[in-house]
């Protein structure tokens, strides 16, 4: 791995307290409280305009806190004697150059930290920039950008690393290598902190999940609570009989609701126990139907009003 | 979903990277990123390239008696002097749009590419990335005019020699004009940094640049005011040619040197501030 400096020590943590930014009349971030720690990845998870990216550039001091503050391993970026060894970012797969070769753009963000030709050789080769590493930007696919921005995160060998939907714009090849990065990464002890919109990518590559929906924090859990708060699976019966059914239905971890005439959705109960329970009672069924709510679905759910989720997550 | 193992064990606990920010490393960083850029490479070609050809049509048509029927037998002493720092500074006149269009590009290009991120990201005191840049384009530009004005020297001699005329480049009546004109071009090189810095945009920094060494005299000399011609000796491109141009060239303005260098000087100091207080403040 890209020169390995072994275990961080445990504040190696992203921290934000109230943490908020407001553009005119607009608030894309409103007074998140959250940390992120090491050793593992963590996902930020929410859809395009949810604030996740204005989070980002907050940490690395790009864009002013209009309120609250955002510390990286104890400080505020800016603070840090050596930036790049704290906290290596993209934010922007195109933050760099269109008129300046990969490499020229490596030595200049090298340079400012002292860091030798020997590490932005090394970068190049763990990004797989070798061949093009000569070339202009300019030319880059999205793929390619993707890998430099990657490459310029990881110059500093840092402690924290935030990657801003790194897997856009790649070949499944390159999301596959993206996602083993991060993960062996993360393994070394390194804080990963991760955005995504797509939360089929997060499950495969996240830990911890933060979601964010237009610019509060939703949901701060384990990735695994996240997928099975998400999926309960959920049955549609229809029955000439449905009110009674539904009475019968009825119980503590079962919740009932009825579509329209004669169609019920049921939550917490198997099909199959939908079914007995009927030819129990005697009451026909015309339809019995299954429906897995995907991760997608589960967070969509989860974003489609973040207000009115926020008050019953606090409940 | 995987249980993390850290992969080494832990007796380099605090084996940190030694290596950290610095200013000479960001000034290193800002030299890289000047000379890395064809734009850069070009335009200061084009300097070079401008005032040494501008000398050598300036030379002529004055040897051929074309500039107004001056006859060049037998001049000498001042006078002569007068003529060699005449063709050798008139492309500066000239090499001055490319300048200025050079300092705004410095820093509107990585605005409009995305790089002020990177470079933010990597300098997050923000104010010594501004200062490493304008260090670097001056002492860049500074070198790029003193080769442009004395390689013109040195044209404008090859012409003269054959018509029987002599100056010396030891002479402080010839090396001071070379070396205001191009201490003129690197302040105008840092003014127009500062431009692009608060403006961030090229096309607009550019229109502003152009605007005031190309549009605003013109205009104020069209005012029939006197206040309209006092002002004049105190803009930019004015005060800076009278930094090196012999009189005949820049209309006989009553400022000396010194007093004109200082208000060149004072332009910069403003857009210098301007584009450091707005650096300080804005999001990136």
């Amino acid at each position: 791995m890209c020169g390995v400096r072994g275990i961080r020590s445990v504040d190696d943590m992203i921290t934000a307290e109230g943490l908020t930014k407001r553009f005119g009349e607009k608030t894309a971030v409103d007074r998140l409280d959250f940390t992120v720690h090491p050793g593992r990845v963590t996902g930020f998870l929410g859809p395009n305009g949810a604030g996740k990216s204005t989070t980002m550039r907050m940490v690395v001091g790009l864009d002013r806190p209009s309120a609250g503050s955002v510390t990286v391993n104890g400080r505020r970026y800016a603070e840090h004697r050596a930036p790049l060894h704290e906290v290596g970012a993209l934010l922007d797969a195109k933050a760099v150059h269109t008129g300046r070769t990969a490499e020229n753009h490596l030595l200049a963000m090298a340079a400012t930290h002292g860091i030798g030709r020997q590490r932005v050789r090394e970068v190049i080769e763990l990004t797989g920039l070798e061949s093009v590493a000569r070339k202009r930007v300019g030319g880059f696919s999205l793929g390619m950008g993707q890998r430099l921005g990657i490459a310029a995160a990881l110059l500093g060998d840092p402690a924290t690393l935030i990657l801003d939907e790194p897997v856009n714009g790649l070949d499944p090849e390159g999301v596959l290598w993206v996602r083993r990065l991060v993960r062996n990464l993360a393994a070394e002890g390194r804080t990963i902190f991760l955005s995504s919109h797509l939360m089929s990518e997060m499950a495969l590559t996240a830990d911890h999940l933060i979601v964010l929906g237009k610019g509060r924090i939703i949901t701060d859990a384990p990735v695994a609570d996240v997928i099975a708060g998400g999926t309960r699976s959920r049955v549609n019966v229809r029955s000439p009989h449905a009110s009674r059914l539904a009475d019968l239905l009825a119980g503590p971890d079962v919740t009932v609701m009825r579509a329209d005439s004669g169609v019920l959705e049921v939550t917490g109960l198997e099909a199959s126990a939908i079914g007995d329970l009927a030819a129990r009672h005697s009451v026909a069924i015309h339809e019995l139907t299954p429906k897995n709510a995907s991760l997608e679905e589960a967070y969509m759910a989860l974003t489609a009003d973040a207000v009115e989720y926020r008050t019953e997550a606090l409940r | 979903m995987t249980t993390i193992t850290p992969t080494t064990a832990g007796s380099d606990q605090l084996d940190r990277p030694s290596t950290r920010l610095s200013f000479a490393g960001v000034l290193r960083s800002e030299w890289i990123k000047l000379r890395t850029l064809r734009s850069t490479v070009w335009s200061y070609l084009f300097v070079i390239l401008l005032t040494l050809g501008m000398a050598l049509v300036m030379s002529l048509t004055i040897a051929n008696g074309m500039g107004g029927g001056v006859d060049v037998q037998g001049v000498s002493g001042p006078a002569a002097t007068e003529l060699f720092v005449q063709s050798s500074v008139f492309g500066v006149f000239l090499a001055q749009l490319v300048v200025a269009v050079l300092g705004v590009l410095v820093v509107t290009g990585e605005y409009s590419t995305g790089m002020i991120r990177s470079t933010l990201a990597a300098v997050p005191t923000r104010l010594p990335a501004l200062a490493a840049k304008a260090a670097v384009l001056f002492v860049a530009t500074f070198i790029v005019g003193l080769i442009s004005t004395v390689g013109a020297f040195f044209v404008s001699t090859a012409v003269y020699s054959g018509y029987g005329l002599s100056a010396s480049i030891a002479d402080s009546a010839v090396f001071l004009p070379l070396l205001g004109a191009a201490l003129y071009l690197s302040l105008l090189a840092v003014f127009s940094l500062g431009v692009g810095a608060m403006v961030r945009s090229s096309a607009g920094g550019i229109g502003i640049v152009l605007a005031l060494i190309l549009v605003v005299p013109v205009v104020l000399q069209m005012i029939p005011a006197d206040w309209a011609q006092s002002v004049v000796p105190y803009l930019l491109s004015d005060a800076g040619t009278s930094m090196f141009a012999p009189a005949g060239m820049t209309g006989g303005d009553s400022m000396t040197t010194w007093q004109s260098l200082l208000i060149v000087l004072g332009w910069v100091a403003a857009s210098s501030t301007g584009a450091a207080m707005l650096l300080a403040k804005r999001d990136a």
